[in-house]
């Protein structure tokens, strides 16, 4: 009986063992977290009244804000007008901002006030985003948009209950053409 | 080790764990690429140079002036540049080359910086595309080399920020 044997055979050891193995078991998922969660979906919760009043239209209301599932592959691809994306904000890069693409690249956009020219054309690998609200910051103020900040689609809200389901994009497609 | 079994599903299951912490070291830790193109001459060979990236500075974090960064081309979303950052948020630059025709100066706005190549005339930079997100920063250089040779501690050289404060402020 060697040592190493008593040591490993003693029940306290035995039992720290086995819960720094169960650790291990647990740790060895949290990549495989980080890999879903930055390649294929998320939970997001939404803040602020900028896509009032299609996200959050109980703001005034409730404390309660609205979460929404986002789709991340291939978030830089098949963008199309009406969809709702999240991106990293230009003036933070800590920060994500949710907003409804406008225009895509090569489209020319009647802008609103705090944009310092009447007209603009988006250009390659950008996007025009704006909130659907009136208290927003968006690409009237910070410009079009890269692609590649965009980290995903909002396909479907989640909470509250009432309004669970999928977000029918298309439908602002046809309006956005309506108004510009 | 207890759990693992040598069933085809359970090594399959490992497996793609093992995949996922590598794209987590890969993508939060470190990561390497390899240059190319004439536009960091000659700091990076036109082919063949190894970058390695600290992923700790994505977003743009504790990025300096003067740090070589890996970002998401702005205008070409699925493509990745090495450039060199020469003004941070508030700082005052020069929009174009030194002796070009136009000598405009631009301050660089909140959560943006502005980044050329060292090889002025071959680089397409904040020059053509304006001031680049932070957000779309991946990395920052930190060694280049190439393997060659039987001593990998001699391939790679770390990268310096060149640029120093003589007067300690």
């Amino acid at each position: 009986m060697s040592k190493w044997f008593q040591f490993r055979s003693n029940p306290r050891v035995r039992r720290f063992g086995e819960f720094s193995w169960y650790l291990f078991v647990f740790a060895s998922w949290l990549p495989v977290a980080v890999l879903a969660n930055d390649h294929f979906f998320e939970i997001t919760r939404v803040n602020g009244p900028s896509m009032y009043p299609f996200l959050n239209p109980d703001k005034d209301r409730s404390l309660t804000r609205d979460c929404v599932w986002t789709w991340k592959y291939d978030a830089h691809d098949k963008l199309a007008r009406g969809m709702i994306v999240i991106f990293w904000s230009p003036f933070n890069p800590e920060t994500r901002v949710i907003k409804r693409i406008v225009g895509l690249e090569g489209d020319v956009i009647r802008t609103k006030p705090p944009y310092p020219v009447a007209t603009v054309q988006v250009p390659p690998g950008h996007v025009w985003v704006e909130g659907d609200g009136d208290v927003t910051q968006d690409s009237n103020t910070y410009g079009p948009i890269a692609k590649a900040l965009i980290i995903g689609k909002v396909t479907h809200i989640i909470w509250p209950l009432n309004r669970v389901g999928r977000v029918n994009w298309e439908e602002y497609a046809a309006e956005i053409r309506r108004n510009s | 080790m207890g759990g693992f079994r040598g069933h085809p599903w359970r090594i399959c299951l490992h497996a793609f764990q093992t995949l996922a912490f590598g794209h987590y070291l890969f993508n939060y830790q470190y990561s390497f690429g390899w240059g190319y193109g004439p536009s960091m001459l000659p700091t990076f060979l036109v082919d063949g140079d190894i970058i390695i990236f600290d992923r700790h500075h994505r977003r743009g974090r504790d990025v300096r002036v003067g740090d070589c960064v890996a970002y998401h081309i702005p205008v070409s979303p699925d493509e990745d540049g090495v450039k060199r950052v020469i003004g941070m948020p508030g700082d005052y630059i020069l929009m174009n080359s030194p002796g070009a025709s136009s000598d405009r100066m631009l301050q660089v706005p909140k959560g943006h910086c502005y980044i050329v190549g060292d090889n002025l005339p071959w680089s397409r930079d904040s020059r053509d595309f304006g001031p680049l997100p932070l957000a779309l920063i991946k990395g920052k250089a930190i060694a280049k080399g190439q393997i060659s040779g039987w001593h990998p501690w001699k391939w790679f050289k770390p990268l310096e920020n060149s640029l120093t404060t003589d007067v300690p402020s």
